[in-house]
Order: C-alpha cells, then sequence, then structure tokens
C-alpha cells in the first residue's frame, strides 16, 4: 500500500474525528534542512511532510538556464534527508517547484538526484512526478482567445515572446497534487507549485475547510519563519475542522499571535486576501490565539472557489551574455568626478570595439558607497572615503561581453582627466583577472495570467515505480 | 520621533518581480496607532521618496499585525538588467528617517 493510500484510508476511517498533522519540514530545500527540528517533527507522527523548493524571488536567471539555484550537495543532503524521513513513517512526502524554478530542466535534475539517492540507499517506493511546464500551443491559442492576462501591468503577451522564452512555467494548485494522492503515491516531486498546494492539497481532500487549510500552507510553507525568532527549522500544523495550531520543531522559536499575524505580510501586497489558482483565501476574519509561549491558534480563514481558473504563468528570455568588471577606488578627486569619468570611458571604449563592429552591447555601472544599492536616486552631502565600481557589459557573445570589460578596465585605469593626481592608476582591484565572465543574461518575459480550462492536461503526472 | 527609533521592524521585499512591500511593526498597539494615525505615512508622503506617482502606491494598515503595509511599482522589473536588487530586500531606507 502506498503512503498516500494508507493516509487518505486513515482518515476515511476516522470519519473526521482526528486532526491532521502536516510538518513543514523546509521553505527552501537546498538550503539545508536542520536536523534536530527535522527529527523532533518526525516523533510527532506527522501524516504528511512538505517541502517548498523554488520560488520567482531569486530573479529570471535559474528559470531560463534551467539551473538550480542550490548547491548539488546541500541539495542532495536535504533530498536524503526528507526522503528517509517519510519513507520512514510510510507517509506521504510532497516536494513542490522542483530544483528552484520548476521547469522541465530543474525536475530532471531533481529527479536524477533522487533515484540516485534510492539506488544508494535502496529504497522502495512509487514516485509520482508533476510536469509544470506550459505548451507554447496552448499558451499562443490563450492569447488568441483572450485568455492571458497581465499580473501587476505586465506588457501583454504575444507569441513572439513566447517563443523568445526559454523555459514557461504555470503554478499548478491542489488539483494536480490531488491528483497524484488519489493515483497512489509515496513521494510527489512537482515542478512549478504554489506553495500553499504543497501542504493544503491532501487535508483538503480528506474533509478538511479548505480555508484553514489554505491559510495553515500559507504559513507553514516558509517552516519556522513565522516565529520569533524566525528561523529555518521544521514547523508542525495540527489542523482540525475548525482551525490549526502552530508549533516550531526548534525549542528556542516561538510561534506568537503577533508573529504569525504579521507574517500574513510577508512578499504578500495584500495581507487579507491571497489569490490561489482555484479560489480566493480570504483572511480578513482571522484570529490568532496563543494556546501557550510557543504555540498559537488560529482560526477564521474563508476560502471562495474561483469560478474559473487562473493559473499564474512565468518565463524567462536570454537576453545577451554578461560579463562584470570588478574594481575600486579610494581617489576623493576620481570619487567626486566619476559620473562624468565612466561616461567619458565609455566613449572611449565605444570608439575602440565599435570600430569595425556594430555598438552592439549595453555596459552599465553600480558604484557601491554612492548609488549601487537603492532603486531611486541618492543625495547626499559628502563622498564616501572609498567605492566600489562594478561595470556590466551584456553583449550577444561572451567573447564580446569579455572584450567590452576588458577594454573599459584597462581604460579607465588609466583614464587621465583634470586635477589628476593618481597617475599610476585610477582603480585598485582585489585580484586578477578582475573581469568576471558570468554567463548567459536573462529577464522575465512571461509573468501573467492563464486562462485553464483543463487543469488535468495543464500539468501531467507520471508514476514511477523505484 | 523617527522611525527607526521606535518600529521594531522596518523592511522590503519583492512581492512578485513587479513590485516591493515595505513591511513597518510596532512593538505595541500604542506606538502602531501613533504611526497608523500619523500624516507621515500617506502615499502623498511616501511617493516621493521612491519616484512615482502616489496614485501607483497602496497603503494597507495592519492592526491584527501591528503593521503598516506599503506596496511600490518596481520600475525595473526584478532581475532586468539594470536592477539593483533582484530581491528588494534593501529598499526600506529612504523611510528610516521619516519623522512620526
Amino acid at each position: 500500500m502506498t503512503a498516500s493510500a494508507r493516509i487518505l484510508d486513515h482518515f476515511a476511517k476516522s470519519n473526521g474525528s482526528e486532526p491532521i498533522r502536516v510538518l513543514g519540514a523546509s521553505g527552501q530545500l537546498g538550503y539545508g534542512v536542520p536536523t534536530p527540528a527535522f527529527t523532533a517533527g518526525l516523533e510527532r507522527k506527522p501524516h504528511l511532510i512538505g517541502c517548498d523548493m523554488g520560488s520567482i524571488d531569486p530573479g529570471p536567471y535559474y528559470l531560463g538556464s534551467g539551473e538550480l539555484a542550490t548547491a548539488p550537495a546541500a541539495t542532495r543532503r536535504d533530498l536524503r534527508k526528507v526522503l528517509l524521513g517519510a519513507l520512514k513513517l510510510k507517509i506521504p512526502l510532497v516536494i513542490g517547484s522542483a530544483g528552484s524554478a520548476g521547469a522541465r530542466p530543474h525536475l530532471e535534475k531533481t529527479l536524477a538526484i533522487v533515484r540516485e539517492i534510492a539506488r544508494e540507499e535502496g529504497l522502495h517506493f512509487k514516485l509520482g512526478v508533476l510536469r509544470a511546464d506550459i505548451d507554447r500551443n496552448v499558451l499562443k491559442a490563450a492569447i488568441r482567445s483572450n485568455g492571458v492576462a497581465s499580473i501587476d501591468d505586465m506588457p501583454a503577451l504575444d507569441a513572439a515572446e513566447v517563443d523568445a522564452a526559454a523555459n514557461i512555467v504555470g503554478q499548478m494548485g491542489m488539483s494536480a497534487f490531488q491528483r497524484a494522492l488519489q493515483a497512489g503515491v509515496d513521494v510527489i516531486i512537482a515542478g512549478r507549485a504554489c506553495d500553499t498546494a504543497i501542504f493544503a492539497s491532501l487535508p483538503s481532500m480528506v474533509g478538511f475547510p479548505t480555508g484553514p487549510a489554505q491559510h495553515m500552507a500559507k504559513i507553514i510553507e516558509c517552516a519556522s519563519l513565522c516565529c520569533v525568532p524566525g528561523g529555518r527549522d521544521s514547523i508542525l500544523a495540527t489542523l482540525d475542522h475548525e482551525g490549526f495550531v502552530l508549533e516550531s520543531m526548534a525549542p528556542q522559536r516561538r510561534a506568537t499571535p503577533v508573529s504569525v499575524a504579521a507574517h500574513s505580510l510577508y512578499e504578500q501586497s495584500d495581507p487579507f486576501t491571497v489569490q490561489e489558482p482555484e479560489g480566493k483565501l480570504d483572511l480578513g476574519r482571522a484570529t490568532y490565539n496563543a494556546i501557550d509561549d510557543r504555540r498559537t491558534r488560529v482560526v477564521g480563514a474563508v476560502w471562495e472557489d474561483a469560478r474559473e481558473p487562473w493559473v499564474k504563468i512565468e518565463g524567462a528570455r536570454q537576453v545577451g551574455e554578461r560579463a562584470i568588471l570588478l574594481c575600486g577606488t579610494a581617489d576623493p578627486r576620481f570619487i567626486a568626478k566619476h559620473e562624468q569619468l565612466l561616461k567619458e570611458v565609455e566613449g572611449v571604449v565605444r570608439d575602440l570595439v565599435c570600430e569595425d563592429a556594430a555598438e552592439d552591447y549595453t555596459l552599465s555601472w553600480r558604484v557601491y558607497g554612492v548609488n549601487g544599492v537603492r532603486m531611486t536616486p541618492v543625495t547626499q552631502n559628502t563622498e564616501p572615503a572609498e567605492a566600489f565600481i562594478m561595470g556590466e557589459c551584456i553583449a550577444p557573445t561572451a567573447a564580446r561581453a569579455a572584450e567590452v570589460v576588458r577594454t573599459t578596465k584597462q581604460y579607465l585605469l588609466h583614464h587621465g582627466y583634470e586635477g589628476r593626481l593618481s597617475t599610476g592608476g585610477n582603480l585598485a582591484f582585489p585580484f586578477t583577472p578582475p573581469e568576471v565572465s558570468v554567463g548567459p543574461a536573462y529577464r522575465f518575459n512571461v509573468y501573467h495570467l492563464m486562462r485553464a480550462d483543463d487543469l488535468d492536461a495543464l500539468f501531467p503526472l507520471d508514476i514511477e515505480t523505484l | 520621533m523617527l522611525l527607526q527609533d521606535f518600529a521594531q521592524v522596518v523592511r522590503s521585499k519583492n512581492a512578485g518581480p513587479r513590485r516591493f512591500t515595505l513591511d513597518i511593526i510596532f512593538r505595541n498597539d500604542a506606538d502602531y496607532q501613533r504611526a497608523a494615525q500619523s500624516e507621515a505615512l500617506t502615499a502623498e508622503k511616501i511617493a516621493p521618496l521612491y519616484g512615482v506617482a502616489a496614485d501607483r502606491i497602496t497603503v494597507i494598515n495592519y492592526p491584527l499585525g501591528r503593521a503598516i503595509k506599503i506596496v511600490v511599482p518596481r520600475q525595473i522589473m526584478s532581475g532586468d538588467p539594470g536592477d539593483r536588487d533582484v530581491y528588494g530586500a534593501q529598499q526600506h531606507t529612504p523611510l528610516l528617517r521619516l519623522e512620526i
């Protein structure tokens, strides 16, 4: 009997008399799952272990390139830990947004590690694989039938951008996970998914109300981040038919009413509503009460089913190859005039590298210590004692980007100007080479909603027996 | 009094790649009420700090969390060429010295 069949059977028999315990093992699998809290969580006999593994937050590179943001060794360590834990207890392990961005290459890399661990440890289980890649023809048809809408003033999507995207994924919701759980699996590895669906799908399908289940999921997908002090340790949620109790599995982390309520603010533009593909979570009447100084009980979230499902889709396209220049300066005259000097050097470089080629690149600057971080202009009255200068070139090829930053380095180092005293060089390099080829540069070109009449077809399930 | 001297948390973070949100969380209800009722944290006051029009900024009072949330559109989408803060986690500093 598979773990999901066992748990579904268990709750069918308990007839609503028993709460369900869900262990939020990690908010970002692959960055480390602290063992003491995870082990303490297993001792509480949870019915499900959930792990979120990805996000759109780290930017377009990972989605575009197909690379994982986490280190292979750390990813393997975390996957082994949660696999062994779930299989030992014979409970479902659900992992969403596999491999940082949840497109096919991320999913395949994650699955390869899982298969390898299974081989090494002699593990045998049924693995449900849910894919999240959006078929370009399906998306283009949706554009033609007005089934695609922009999010947050994103430009309208067209067929050319669909073709240009390296990867396009959709965020699957609860129905995809429920299909896998119903089919009978021990482990689910899903491509891009709503964080909440990882944890809410099982409770919702065995009869717990979706409002509190989704609210619980929204909080525990970040592990113990909702506590004071916040942290990465596993968290246990115990859900009944009215609400749920949160308890960090690390003794020093306390889930208090204010810390839990405040978590609704995190990375959300609206603390009262959470939009999901299959409905909307209304937190306007949620209440938070302390059970003791480490546990908080939450009730009152209301779920409203969507009239038609809209899936959030994400895509990234390559915009060129990136090379950077890293250097510093402590010269007060150079710092005072840096804006003008950087412009002058841009001109010198352009004249040289475009002598026999088109101006096919962009060269831009961040001057740390002056205005490298803030998105809005900074006015300051005093010049910094030192500044770090990062030059960034994006060009059609890696060779072209490297040519531009190497030329820039040399001419910025020796650029002469009125009042210059430091004729030995304008820059300090902490090491050489100070020019680095970073690899392909991407940007998000799909961040939209797509009307999805057939969620099952959009997020297909494969079952593999290991 | 400056916001940085009595708020418990002043943070920024992306809410999707096209916006960031500023969360200001207070130690107690009195501090929260003082800030919520002051004129310092209105869209009109915040807008010039971030170079956007006031009608593109949303301010949400959240008494349950003793918090005020401000949602600001990013002028460069997260990770686009020219971005300075992919996670949007360092855009809170213009708020620190606001007089409440």
